[in-house]
């Protein structure tokens, strides 16, 4: 590293808070002493940035260890007010995920909202089975518990406070619902997640100061940072952390349990870092507005794993609740709630300022240069261009009802696509259809045909197409190209050939 | 006190109802969304008047052949529970949801047609919708 005109330790720091004379701020406080005196003049004023962010992290859950029954019992499933625990461990230690759904309750209540019971006080149903062994005789026990009854509750998260996230957007003509929310048919709406400004991670983007080690705000407590999360990726802007605090320490406002629609459930977790500014360098980053924080907005529309960019967004854009989509602006809703990262903020600086929170040099770096590889695979997907009938019978609008009645007689299928001349999709028939026709006296195609029709495009995987047949009760659907033309056809007759162990 | 009045037109009707009701008056009828298919469709109306005047519109309606319900359901949300995410905010087609410059999420009931979009799309069940 360069050297730098501004030299802080953090035990400098640190007894600059004992005398109480150190001088904290809040990121976005920060943004405007860099703007005004510059990243050198900030260094020199600022000891302590501090930074918040309370949003949905999935990747979060707490160990619990529930003490010995008499006799005792080594549980091999357990279950917490119907959501089951990992008990692949030591006899009566267990993880409790928050995304793992209630068997009784489905998507209203899961894991995440156990640990927000728990820290609430609230009595929790435990009910474990085992096979028994002659050191644990005991093969069932139910039983109920609150905090106070059990040895530890540590929350204890694999993946926290993303540095940044993708916006959400969607391309296709049907609301879909997914854990960035409810994203309305033609770019209807965008959603995103994460503080900006306020970022704890992106405020030390090169780990200058947050490493192993760091003592932070979580859930209401002071907890720690002991790796680098999963799926840490600081080369593209989007680090992660491990973390780990005293559940019982924490406080239920800063620790809910929740609900994302049709997706599942989760956790939002409440997180800040104190960051000690120890040089300009450090100054420089903690003072990033959110006109500079910029991130993809991207079509959740496409059900692949590397979806569409539409474009950069910054976080301002975002925060001002309308992003513009081809001319046209979409309003915005965050998923995380910049609200209480400010308070998260401001209670770090409080507690920095009353010498309740001491910062603490972190025993190891986090990786500045890891990538985030994708999963690797031993078997090939199909997507719908290895599966779709080429060969279509087609006809046109103008056709009448007993050419599309002899074409279905003669041929095995139940659907027949309409075209302009063009060679462009206008409807679909089915036989079904032409019976209806035939019934009610109808001459031409153009009466009975059903113009809004559900497609598929070749480059789809085959799950994402099977999930639309069953979503709209349907058989079979015509595959276009982006102008609409026509080409092909996928059936449940074709995807039924994947049972039969067709190779690519 | 602003009410909402559903207009159900059951028959094609070329008659100008609405605005002959309007000029009769002389109250301001906001139509907070309207929908109409080939069997008739439906006007939500929000009128800020006081009760009688009310009462005077929803009776011309009446005697015009509209069908007239008032809408008494009312939609809550409980500020104890929201944390102010906004997750509701983009769902919302008429802004009775909104943030004020703290970023904290507000309702404005006057504004809400009831889509019931807003209630699912809530991660903490903040929004309720009751029927009285």
């Amino acid at each position: 590293m360069a050297n730098t005109k501004v030299n802080k330790s953090v035990a400098e720091i640190n007894e600059r808070i004992r005398r109480g004379d150190a001088v904290v701020v809040t990121a976005e406080e920060m943004v405007e002493i860099v703007r005004e005196k510059g990243e050198v003049g900030a260094a020199e004023e600022v000891d302590v940035v501090t930074t918040g962010t309370f949003g949905a992290m999935c990747s979060s859950g707490a160990w619990l260890n529930f003490g010995h029954a008499d006799p005792p019992i080594k549980m091999q499933r357990v279950w917490l007010n119907d959501v089951e625990a990992y008990t692949g461990v030591a006899a009566v230690d267990a993880y409790i995920g928050a995304t793992q759904l209630s068997e009784t309750r489905g998507f209203e209540y899961g894991g995440g909202h156990v640990i927000e019971d728990l820290i609430r006080g609230k009595e929790i149903v435990v009910r474990a089975t085992a096979y028994g062994t002659d050191c644990y005789p005991r093969k069932e026990i139910e039983t109920v518990v609150t905090k106070d009854d059990i040895n530890q509750a540590v929350l204890c998260n694999p993946r926290n406070a993303y540095q940044r996230y993708v916006a959400a957007t969607n391309s296709r003509d049907e609301t879909i619902y997914t854990y960035m929310g409810t994203l309305l048919p033609n770019y209807g709406n965008v959603t995103y997640s994460g503080s900006g400004a306020l970022s704890p991670l992106h405020k030390d983007p090169n780990y200058e100061t947050i490493g192993i080690g760091t003592r932070i705000f979580l859930g209401g407590a002071q907890g720690y940072i002991f790796w680098e999360g999963t799926q840490h990726a600081p080369t593209k802007a989007m680090g992660t952390i491990m973390t780990v605090g005293n559940l019982k320490e924490m406080d239920a406002r800063y620790l809910r349990g929740a609900t994302i629609e049709k997706y599942g459930t989760t956790l939002y977790v409440g997180l800040g870092i104190p960051i000690p500014i120890i040089n300009e360098r450090v100054a420089k980053t903690t003072g990033v507005s959110d006109e500079n924080i910029k991130t993809n907005l991207t079509d959740y529309g496409i059900p692949r794993k590397d979806r569409p960019i539409l474009r950069e967004v910054t976080y301002a854009e975002l925060k001002s609740g309308k992003v513009e989509i081809d001319g046209i602006e979409a309003p915005v809703s965050s998923l995380s709630s910049l609200k209480r990262a400010r308070e998260i903020a401001d209670i770090l600086k409080k507690w920095i300022g009353e010498k309740q929170f001491f910062l603490s040099q972190p025993v190891e770096r986090l990786p500045t240069d890891q990538v985030f590889k994708p999963m690797k695979q031993i078997t090939a997907v199909p997507f719908v261009r290895d599966l779709m009938t080429r060969d279509v019978v087609t006809a046109k609008p103008s056709d009448s009802i007993t050419s599309a009645a002899k074409i279905f007689a003669e041929k095995n299928f139940d659907h027949l696509p309409i075209i302009d001349k063009k060679g462009k999709l206008v409807g679909i028939v089915t036989s079904w259809d032409i019976a209806v026709a035939v019934g009610t006296g109808k001459k031409k195609l153009s009466e009975v045909l059903t113009t809004d029709v559900i497609t598929a495009t070749e480059d789809e995987p085959i799950e994402a197409v099977a999930r639309r047949l069953d979503k709209y009760g349907i058989s079979g659907v015509p595959v276009v190209d982006a102008r609409g033309e026509l080409k092909g056809i996928l059936t449940s007759d074709d995807l039924s050939k994947l049972l039969g162990g067709r190779k690519r | 006190m602003t009410r909402k009045i559903l207009l159900n037109y059951t028959t094609k009707t070329t008659e100008p109802i609405l605005a002959s009701v309007i000029k009769e008056t002389g109250l301001l009828l906001n139509i907070l969304y309207a929908e109409f298919g080939t069997r008739g469709g439906e006007i939500l109306l929000a009128i800020d008047a006081p009760d009688k005047d009310v009462n005077k519109v929803i009776e011309l309606f009446k005697r015009k052949g509209i069908e007239i319900k008032e809408i008494k359901r009312a939609i809550q949300l409980d500020r104890d529970s929201c944390f102010d995410c906004g997750a509701c905010l983009s769902l919302c087609p008429t802004g009775a949801l909104y943030q004020t410059e703290d970023k904290s999420v507000k309702l404005d009931e006057d504004k809400c047609i009831y889509c019931e979009l807003c209630v699912p799309s809530c991660p903490v069940r903040a929004l309720k919708l009751s029927k009285f």
